[in-house]
């Protein structure tokens, strides 16, 4: 389904090219789970946004379901991304204008139209624990909750492919183990495929393939001994 | 949730931010629908007031000669009248001046009207009681200025008319005017027509009304008058020029107007069987002698052209004859008399060496002539310069007649009042002196028997060389019945009287000959659009506070798009395209550009409604009348509001731009693309900077070259000025931009507090669009301020012929025509001015010049309406050669126009065109034309007359009017007569004695003297204070730059907080904090006064070259001291909020 080969990544900077990420391949069908770890700068989240078709690579390819995003117009990017991508972000990002169930149907407002948009935010809210939240605005919610909230958001569409940016990260361990818990229940139902990228190796490792970033190449992560 | 829902939701949770932006769409919208409105309510007002001040009148008809009052029934009869217009009312209009005897108070520039009760029932206030005989009705604003109430006597002093020009022998000069004295019966408030008029002007106007019979009785006009009011039960339409009205007048004219309106006579000579027809004014002019030729060769009358002039002097040697007429006859009859004469066989005229000469036996007696005997003649010639000069020439005695048959004919001399009347010679009364010592019984006895029989008879040709004037070539044309016409065919003289008079009548265009037909209404409904353009003004130095307005708009429209930037990425990466989030910002951006519109609504209203209060307080000055109100006109507030809305929706859209620039990737990092000096900066560099390398440079240029194309007059100069403006500004802000966004800034290195500032000035590279916004804002503001006090003028220097009094410490008008010469000897005595006591050692020490004025509109920045029919006044050749004044541009080409411009006045221009000039403010704002430009006088009528600009004269005194040499003034306006105008070269210590004795001696005459320096004053008190309400705009646009100044430094600090705190942490104090908030103000401050004074100083120089002036660095100095020490303030202020709010607290957050 996600499928990456020699994927490189550099960023012309004023002393030349500074790169990132070289020859990154790999591969995940439905229903697999992947943790990426890897020292600050190594350039997880770069990957994460280019698999998640928000910046492209500087060489290499890049398939979902045998399609390649970045020939895609921008219009036709936008829409891919509405319909295969889900994005959960280190910091949640709610829009504090929206109250919790408008975040979550935020992704509706674009694409194809979801006639049973409203009744899944709800059901999602519930799943998470939060149906008791649904009017409260995201400056009245917690960490934990907006994280939550941030989840559902990322399901609304039922995509293919979960992409999580330090989903934990703002988070105490407590409440880093229910989103976590969360998120890989809700992977299982909906047999998409979950990349992950963290600092945390107790959720790396909760996670089917756990691969680790050094040095600008992936390959799977040596676990400690 | 739908997408409106998410617009709304946003709006509401962004609110405080919004609200900023909402305000500066609502200022934006108010300031330029308010500058709209203001426009609207000057025109408005204007309109109301003339046509309040018109009454019913829509058309007029008018001319230098009285006609019958009968003419106005007349015409209302004809059907071409009939169909146009419902009445028509005659009266005089005069021009007057008004004393109180009781308090000796004087009222100069007085409109009297000599009205019945046609006037009032024209106007529909037949209930309004016309005045007594004996009394008058007067306008309250006069009735104010002299502080006289009903029961208070006046004298009344009009010019008397007169059908003899003044500027011929026989005119009256001495006799121009007449008083009545009147009670005031009641006053006329401005609603009751007291301010009626037809002459356009926002000030007061100063009315009297006498009963029309009264009037005529003091001028000795009985039955006649000078002006036909017609109305029409139409309403007034703007657009219409009354010229269907015009044509149908003028029609109805030709078909109505008969001799006598037009000041001839045919009288019957039985005894010699002829008709004569004879002009008012004692010339029969070329148009009716051809008329006249015309008419009677089918009747079968022969016309015999006549010329009869007084020769002061026949003299033959020691022997002289006083006072003689001679008679200038064609050749046939010339022929005819010589035969009749005593005279030598074989003396044929073409071999006399001089004019041939006929004298009667009495003269010949005499002076003792036999035939070839040269007779010397002298008369007076009143010279077109306004002198009397005597001229002598030498005819040849050709024979002597008796004195009988066609020699014996007084009828050949028109009646000339003061002599053809006098019993005897010696008391004749006529405008020159004669020598009473002179006259001997045998005279008298002359005059006693054969009273106006010519002495002499000459050549036509040979006196129409001598005494033609630009009035005529004949005093009469007589006609006889055609020899070869059969006796009994003849009709008898009252028959062929009959005739005659219609068919001359039926050739003479009664509009060709004077009489004009004006269109009153629509000329005043035209001027009301006014000379300035005050909502194109407003709008213009609104302008600036617009831009301030929108950038601020913007600015704060920015902040919260920055504000939201992390939310602009999440929604992308959640697949929103960008097309989608734009359109919702579009959304919010819409939503608050109507706020704001229906905001700046309401404040344009608001805003007009204190620009029209202050127009009629604090800057009366500019405007000269109280009576300007708010005219609310929804299309126009219509017009502002949605250009405003549109304004401000663009300009708040524009800074979507943002979005474009910056990737997902750097959005969701909440990284803006002007911070952010990645990717870019290093790759194709020069590509990158080549917009920064060359844009300003560019811009800069352009402007240049418009301030040079505004100096060479290739462009208008307040485009120029503008457009100038504009792209150095532009320019300038452009380079500041690419400086702040530099990628090597250099490093801090020096110590502690130059350190802490230096930081402080790197900090304005931040967020450097920010920067240059809040620099765009001061320099726009210092831009007007310093522009607009740069047009500041001072007092005008009396002693200086190059300024703009050309050296003349006082200028003078007189309301009755003057005909002497005040520059000279004789002049002075007619004045009284002769000897010791009198003041002769004042007025000899004194250069007066003077000047022949055609009335019209005031065309200086005094009158608001537009001088459709500007004042012209003719400069003599002896003013041109003195080369006063200074000029900006002309039409001059050769040296000799080079050195002294007003000779292009000497111009012989093709087709008749008039070379003109005018002072270059009165020809720019009020009449709105440039140098080459033509205007048309009389446009529409027979007698039009072209005018080109062939200079403009820099910051004169002569603004009021359009002024041509006198020879060309003659040619076109030979109607007008005398000189109205004058100038006074004087010692400036001597000058109010000067300006009290000429009052005093000219008092009859209505004269007015003024001091040149005072009436420069005031008109520059005008276009100061027209500077000074532009300069309040711009400090409202500075006061705009320094809010929005305060709000980014405030954000800049907000957003920076952690930064801030972080230097707290590591031991910096609040003072280092600051300095380096306040270094950083400051810089912003000083760069935004800079540009805008630098710009401001360029853009104005082709204005400020043409007016020669010098620029008033001290008050600019403390303008912008001003400004600075405001701005710096205002940033203390700020950087005072900002040291007070606790920072360390930003470093546990977030």
């Amino acid at each position: 389904m996600l499928e990456i080969s020699n994927l490189s990544k550099a960023y012309p900077t004023p002393r030349g090219e500074l790169p990132v990420l070289r020859d990154v391949s790999l591969s995940l069908q439905r229903g697999e789970s992947a943790s990426i770890m890897g020292p600050s700068g190594s350039g997880k989240s770069t990957l994460l946004y280019i698999i998640g078709a928000l910046e492209p690579p500087s060489s290499g390819r890049l398939t979902i379901d045998g399609d390649d995003p970045f020939a895609l117009d921008p219009k036709a990017l936008a829409a891919f991304r509405n319909r295969a991508v889900g994005f959960v972000f280190q910091d949640h990002l709610l829009l504090p204008q929206c109250t919790v169930v408008e975040n979550v149907l935020l992704p509706t407002l674009v694409g194809e139209p979801l006639a049973d948009g409203r009744a899944r935010a709800l059901d999602l809210l519930g799943r998470v624990g939060l149906s008791d939240r649904l009017d409260h605005r995201p400056a009245e919610l917690s960490g934990g909750e907006k994280q939550r909230v941030a989840i559902a958001r990322a399901l609304i569409r039922q995509p293919p492919l979960v992409l999580c940016d330090e989903p934990t990260g703002n988070l105490d361990r407590e409440s880093a183990e229910a989103v976590a818990s969360l998120l890989l229940t809700l992977h299982r139902e909906q047999k998409s495929v979950l990349v992950v990228v963290t600092h945390s190796p107790t959720l790396a490792d909760r996670f089917g393939r756990r691969l680790e970033l050094n040095e600008q190449r992936l390959a799977p992560r040596r676990m400690a001994s | 949730m739908s997408r409106s829902w998410f617009v709304l939701r946003s709006l509401i949770h962004y609110r405080g931010v919004n609200l900023t932006v909402v305000a500066g769409g609502g200022v934006a919208v108010a300031v330029l629908a308010g500058a709209l409105l203001v426009g609207g309510s000057v025109r408005g007002s204007l309109r109301d007031l003339a046509l309040g001040r018109l009454g019913l009148t829509d058309t007029v008809v008018t001319t230098p000669v009285f006609f019958r009052d009968a003419l106005a029934d007349d015409l209302l009869a004809t059907p071409a009248v009939a169909g146009e217009f419902d009445g028509a009312a005659p009266l005089i209009t005069l021009n007057g001046f008004v004393t109180e005897p009781a308090s000796g108070r004087r009222a100069t520039g007085v409109q009297v009207y000599g009205v019945d009760e046609r006037f009032w029932a024209f106007h529909r206030r037949a209930s309004q009681a016309p005045p007594g005989r004996n009394e008058l009705l007067l306008g309250e604003a006069l009735a104010r200025e002299m502080a006289v109430e009903p029961g208070a006597a006046l004298l009344v002093r009009v010019e008397r008319p007169t059908d003899v020009p003044l500027g011929s022998l026989h005119g009256r000069r001495d006799d121009v005017g007449r008083t009545v004295r009147l009670t005031v019966a009641s006053i006329l408030a401005p609603s009751a027509l007291g301010e009626f008029s037809l002459r356009q002007s926002q000030g007061a106007v100063r009315a009297v009304f006498v009963e029309l019979s009264r009037l005529q009785e003091a001028l000795e006009i009985d039955g006649k008058v000078n002006t036909v009011l017609l109305s029409t039960a139409a309403a007034p339409v703007d657009g219409d020029d009354g010229g269907s009205r015009v044509a149908a007048v003028e029609r109805a004219l030709r078909d109505t107007a008969t001799l006598d309106d037009l000041a001839l006579t045919i009288r019957t000579l039985p005894e010699r069987e002829a008709l004569v027809v004879e002009s008012g004014s004692g010339m029969v002019g070329d148009v009716v002698a051809e008329a006249v030729r015309e008419a009677a060769e089918p009747l079968g009358l022969e016309p015999r052209p006549v010329l009869t002039y007084l020769i002061n002097r026949l003299s033959l040697g020691p022997r002289e004859v006083p006072y003689s007429l001679v008679t200038g006859v064609d050749f046939p009859a010339f022929s005819a008399l010589s035969s009749r004469a005593q005279r030598r066989s074989g003396l044929w005229p073409e071999a006399l060496e001089y004019p041939p000469i006929l004298l009667n036996e009495w003269a010949a007696q005499d002076l003792g002539a036999r035939q070839g005997d040269i007779i010397n003649a002298e008369y007076y010639v009143w010279e077109d310069a306004g002198r009397l000069v005597t001229q002598e020439t030498a005819f040849q005695l050709y024979g002597v007649l008796s004195i009988d048959g066609p020699a014996a004919d007084s009828d050949l001399a028109p009646s000339y009042e003061g002599i053809t009347d006098a019993e005897t010679i010696v008391d004749w009364d006529p405008p020159f002196p004669i020598n009473l010592g002179a006259i001997g019984p045998r005279d008298e006895a002359y005059w006693n028997r054969y009273r106006t029989t010519p002495k002499g008879f000459i050549e036509l040709g040979a006196g129409q060389t001598l005494w033609q004037s630009r009035y005529g070539q004949l005093t009469s044309v007589r006609l006889l019945a055609d020899a070869d016409v059969d006796g009994g065919a003849v009709p008898d003289l009252e028959s062929r009287e009959a005739a005659l008079r219609t068919a001359l009548a039926a050739r003479l265009d009664p509009v060709a000959t004077g009489i004009g037909v004006t269109p009153v209404r629509a000329l005043a409904l035209g001027a009301s659009v006014g000379a300035t353009d005050f909502g194109e003004y407003f709008t213009y130095f609104s302008f600036f506070i617009v831009v301030s307005a929108l950038l601020l708009a913007s600015l704060f429209f920015r902040l919260g798009v920055e504000q939201r930037v992390r939310e602009i990425g999440a929604l992308q990466a959640f697949g929103f395209p960008l097309t989608t989030i734009r359109a919702l910002f579009w959304g919010e951006a819409i939503v608050l550009g109507v706020a704001g519109g229906l905001i700046g609504t309401a404040g344009a209203i608001g805003y007009a409604r204190v620009i029209m209060y202050g127009l009629r307080t604090w800057w009366v000055d500019a405007v000269g009348t109280t009576l300007l109100t708010l005219h609310l006109a929804p299309a126009t507030v219509g017009i502002g509001a949605t250009a405003g809305v549109l304004a401000a929706v663009a300009t708040i859209a524009l800074s979507l731009r943002t979005l474009r620039t910056a990737s997902p990737r750097s959005q969701l990092t909440g990284a803006l693309p002007e911070t952010s000096r990645d990717a870019r900066e290093g790759v194709g560099s020069v590509w990158v900077h080549l917009p920064g390398w060359l844009g300003p440079p560019a811009l800069a240029a352009g402007g240049l070259g418009l301030v040079v194309a505004a100096r060479a007059d290739a462009i208008n100069a307040t485009a120029g000025f503008f457009g100038a403006g504009m792209l150095l500004l532009t320019s300038s802000l452009g380079a500041v931009w690419f400086w702040l966004r530099r990628s090597a800034p250099g490093s801090i290195t020096q110590a502690k507090f130059w350190a802490v500032v230096q930081l402080g000035l790197r900090n304005s590279s931040y967020r450097p669009g920010r920067s240059v916004l809040c620099i765009a804002l001061i320099a726009f503001a210092a831009f007007i301020i310093v522009a607009v006090d740069a047009f500041r003028r001072g007092e005008g220097d009396s002693t200086d012929r190059a300024s703009g009094t050309g050296g003349y410490a006082l200028l003078a008008d007189s309301l009755l025509p003057l005909g002497d010469d005040l520059s000279e000897a004789e002049g002075l005595a007619r004045i009284g001015v002769t000897g010791d006591g009198t003041g002769l050692d004042i007025l000899e020490s004194a250069a007066i010049e003077r000047f022949r004025v055609r009335a019209g509109d005031d065309a200086s920045c005094l009158n608001l309406y537009r001088p459709a029919d500007p004042r012209v006044v003719a400069v003599s050749d002896r003013f041109i050669r003195e080369n006063r004044f200074s000029f900006g541009a002309t039409l001059a080409e050769t040296s000799d126009e080079l050195e002294n411009p007003w000779r292009l006045l000497r111009r012989q221009l093709p087709d008749g065109v008039v070379p003109a000039l005018a002072d270059a403010n009165s020809l720019t704002y009020a009449m709105h034309l440039a140098v080459g430009d033509e205007t048309v006088m009389n446009r529409g009528s027979e007698r039009e007359v072209t005018l080109r600009i062939v200079a403009a004269l820099a910051d004169s005194v002569l603004q009021r009017e359009l002024i041509v040499s006198e020879t060309h003034f003659r040619r076109v306006f030979p109607e007008e007569e005398g000189f109205r105008f004058f100038m006074v070269d004087v010692g400036e210590d001597r000058a109010a004695e000067a300006a009290a004795l000429l009052e005093d001696r000219l008092a009859d005459f209505g004269f007015d003297v003024a001091s040149t320096a005072e009436r420069l004053a005031a008109f520059h008190r005008v276009e100061n204070t027209y500077l000074a309400t532009f300069q309040t705009l711009g400090a409202l646009g500075l006061l705009l730059g320094t809010f929005g100044l305060g709000a980014v430094l405030l954000r800049n600090v907000l957003e920076r907080r952690r930064e801030l705190a972080l230097l707290r942490a590591v031991g910096y104090e609040r003072r280092h904090l600051t300095w380096m908030v306040l270094a950083e103000n400051l810089l912003l401050l000083t760069l935004g006064l800079g540009i805008g004074t630098v710009c401001a100083l360029v853009a104005i120089a082709p204005a400020w070259l043409e007016r020669g002036q010098r620029l008033p660095y001290a008050s600019i100095g403390w303008l912008l001291a001003t400004v600075a020490l405001t701005g710096a303030l205002a940033s203390l202020a700020a950087t005072r909020v900002m040291a007070r709010s606790p920072l360390l607290p930003a470093l546990k957050t977030e």
